[in-house]
């Protein structure tokens, strides 16, 4: 995998950490964010080799973070991976249609969430 | 609120029930292991209970769950946490693994089902309808008291929680608990402890105590019923189980309240029996009476009985050379002794006139040997004189003598006098006809009539008869003069 860190965007603390846990001992390099507009800053400033956004976020939620990354040529090249609550069909458009390249619904099945990881980060 | 609680059973439809006894029984598990755990599994289960406390908190509130982005961050949360455990955990720690992995279980049947907007709509399957009881939980954990209070207050219960034995007991002290919920693990005092506690007090033992164990320890739960547990519970329990159990103690409070009740209210009539009748019957004969009320008419009836009446012969004579002090010891020692004798013949000491004694055999209850046990009393009234008169000799006072009248006849029984001052009487003319015999009575004699000669059964040696012309009764009587019984 690439030696460019992941960054996990989640708000929710307990989320957060645990996802951060898991992905550690998967031997991944971490880095969070917890609003949409830090997402963005930490993007630009480290250029993670992939994101995993939650879509409700504050300050700045995940669909828009998606879109406004995708306009922006420094970064509109890292794969985002949305995570959100909503398992139906049209939530999974709408994180497509937003520039997110794969899709995982809460709570994450971490297997598959990490063969997801792995598929978008060309070691 | 829902009357009844609608559950399903074994199906989970109910995943947020199903998740949060799986978290219960975690924490429980996590509470006795928690010292050999890590730091960092400590740290995972602290959190993975965080995330199952806001679930909680969603679900208390329904209205609350603005967006089921919260509800899924905290199903995230625990299911995330909980997969950490397993991985971390393993064998080494069986017990938490497993329960770890039917968390993980309803966590996935709680992702499906919440996922889909049915999630709240599940149809009721079974649902168990009691009478709402008074519930005392006693658990140290306070989600497993929360827990059950949910579960029971839905349907319609009243739901007291105590977070340890000391705090239980206090309760049954200040209010009438219907049923007891008793987990067994706790500190301090534990749910043995409690449970003997309950069992051995008198006002509490009654009360239905359902155990909990957290563990599927089968022979503790042998020990508490033993110990007078009413039934058991292990967890997760199925709240259907639970609701079914609720429901049969509730019901054997229900009966053990009302057959108090009327055991109160006999032991208030039996009281009152004894009270009235406990003077100048016999306690065989109260009993009796007690034993089968049906056998007692207080309204007065006829009856056939033996009349007893003794006097000592010249007693008035004797008073006169007496002290009144003397008078008194003289006159008790002798009733005192008669008393006991009558007593212990079953018969009924109408009352005591001066030193004269009006005693009856056969009521307030017949027996076929009333006349057999009137002239054995006799005789044995006769025979204790002797030691009466030794007595007397050793204190100077006078040797009495005594003459015993006996008589069969119909007389009628009941409460007698004003409504003030009654008592259980006799009247009717063979009480006369006794008197009559009594006053041709000498000292040491037993004079019978023939009536109660014909009623004896078996022979005793008779001596003289003689007729007796009685004044006022026209009609003179034929006596017999009983000399003892033939053995």
């Amino acid at each position: 995998m690439s030696n460019r860190p992941i960054l996990l965007v989640e708000d929710n603390e307990l989320n957060r950490e645990m996802l951060v846990r898991r992905l550690k001992r998967a031997g991944l390099e971490i880095i969070t964010a917890c609003d949409g507009q830090e997402a963005l800053d930490l993007m630009i400033s480290e250029q993670p080799s992939v994101v995993l956004m939650d879509m409700s976020l504050p300050v700045l939620d995940g669909w828009t973070a998606c879109r406004m990354a995708r306009q922006d040529e420094r970064i509109s090249q890292i794969p985002i991976i949305a995570l959100t609550a909503h398992a139906m069909e049209e939530d999974r458009r709408k994180a497509l249609q937003a520039g997110c390249d794969d899709y995982a619904t809460k709570p994450v099945d971490f297997p598959e969430l990490l063969r997801k990881i792995g598929k978008l980060t060309p070691s | 609120m829902p009357e009844t609680i609608s559950s399903t059973s074994p199906a989970p439809a109910l995943w947020s029930e199903l998740l949060l006894r799986s978290l219960a029984e975690l924490r429980e598990l996590f509470a006795s292991s928690q010292p050999q755990l890590n730091p960092d599994s400590t740290d995972d289960f602290a959190r993975m209970f965080e995330g199952g406390r806001r679930l909680a908190q969603m679900l208390e509130d329904p209205d609350s769950v603005a967006s089921r982005h919260d509800l899924m961050n905290a199903l995230a949360a625990i299911r995330g946490y909980a997969e950490l455990l397993t991985e971390d955990l393993g064998a080494e720690f069986a017990d938490l693994n497993e329960a770890l992995l039917r968390l993980l279980k309803a966590a996935q049947a709680a992702d499906s089902e919440a996922g889909t907007p049915s999630a709240d709509s599940s149809p009721p399957q079974r649902a168990i309808t009691s009478e709402p009881g008074f519930i005392l939980a006693v658990d140290d954990l306070q989600e497993n008291r929360e827990l059950v209070a949910r579960y029971l207050s839905r349907s319609g219960h009243i739901v007291v929680t105590a977070a340890s034995g000391a705090e239980a007991l206090s309760t049954l002290a200040e209010t009438d608990v219907d049923v007891v919920l008793l987990d067994l693990l706790m500190p301090d005092m534990d749910g043995h402890e409690v449970l003997r506690r309950i069992k051995e007090h008198p006002e509490w033992r009654a009360t239905p105590v359902i155990v909990i164990s957290g563990s599927q320890d089968m022979e503790g739960i042998i020990e508490c019923i033993e110990a007078g547990a009413d039934d058991y519970l292990f967890k997760p329990f199925n709240p259907v189980l639970l609701q079914a159990r609720i429901k049969a103690g509730i019901e054997r409070k229900r009966w053990h309240d009302r057959e108090e009740q009327y055991r109160e209210q006999l032991e208030r009539n039996e009281k009152f029996i004894r009270a009235t009748f406990g003077r100048y019957l016999s306690d065989e004969i109260v009993t009796d009476i007690l034993e089968r009320p049906e056998g007692l008419e207080l309204g007065g009836d006829l009856r056939r009985v033996t009349i007893l009446m003794s006097d000592i012969r010249g007693f008035t004579t004797l008073c006169e050379n007496l002290a009144p002090a003397q008078v008194v010891t003289l006159i008790n020692r002798y009733l005192g002794a008669m008393t006991d004798i009558i007593m212990a013949h079953q018969g009924t000491i109408d009352e005591f006139i001066g030193d004269a004694i009006l005693a009856v055999f056969g009521a307030p209850q017949r027996r076929d040997d009333d006349a057999n046990r009137a002239v054995d009393c006799a005789l044995a009234m006769q025979a204790a004189m002797d030691a009466i008169n030794v007595l007397n000799r050793a204190e100077g006072l006078p040797e009495i003598r005594t003459g015993i009248a006996l008589n069969t006849g119909d007389v009628i029984a009941g409460n007698i006098g004003s409504e003030r001052r009654s008592k259980y009487g006799f009247v009717g003319h063979a009480m006369n006809v006794t008197s009559r015999i009594e006053d041709k009575t000498a000292g040491g004699e037993i004079l019978v009539s023939d009536s109660t000669l014909q009623s004896l059964q078996g022979t005793f040696s008779t001596g003289a008869t003689r007729e007796i012309k009685m004044k006022g009764i026209n009609q003179s009587i034929v006596v017999h003069q009983i000399l003892g019984a033939d053995a």
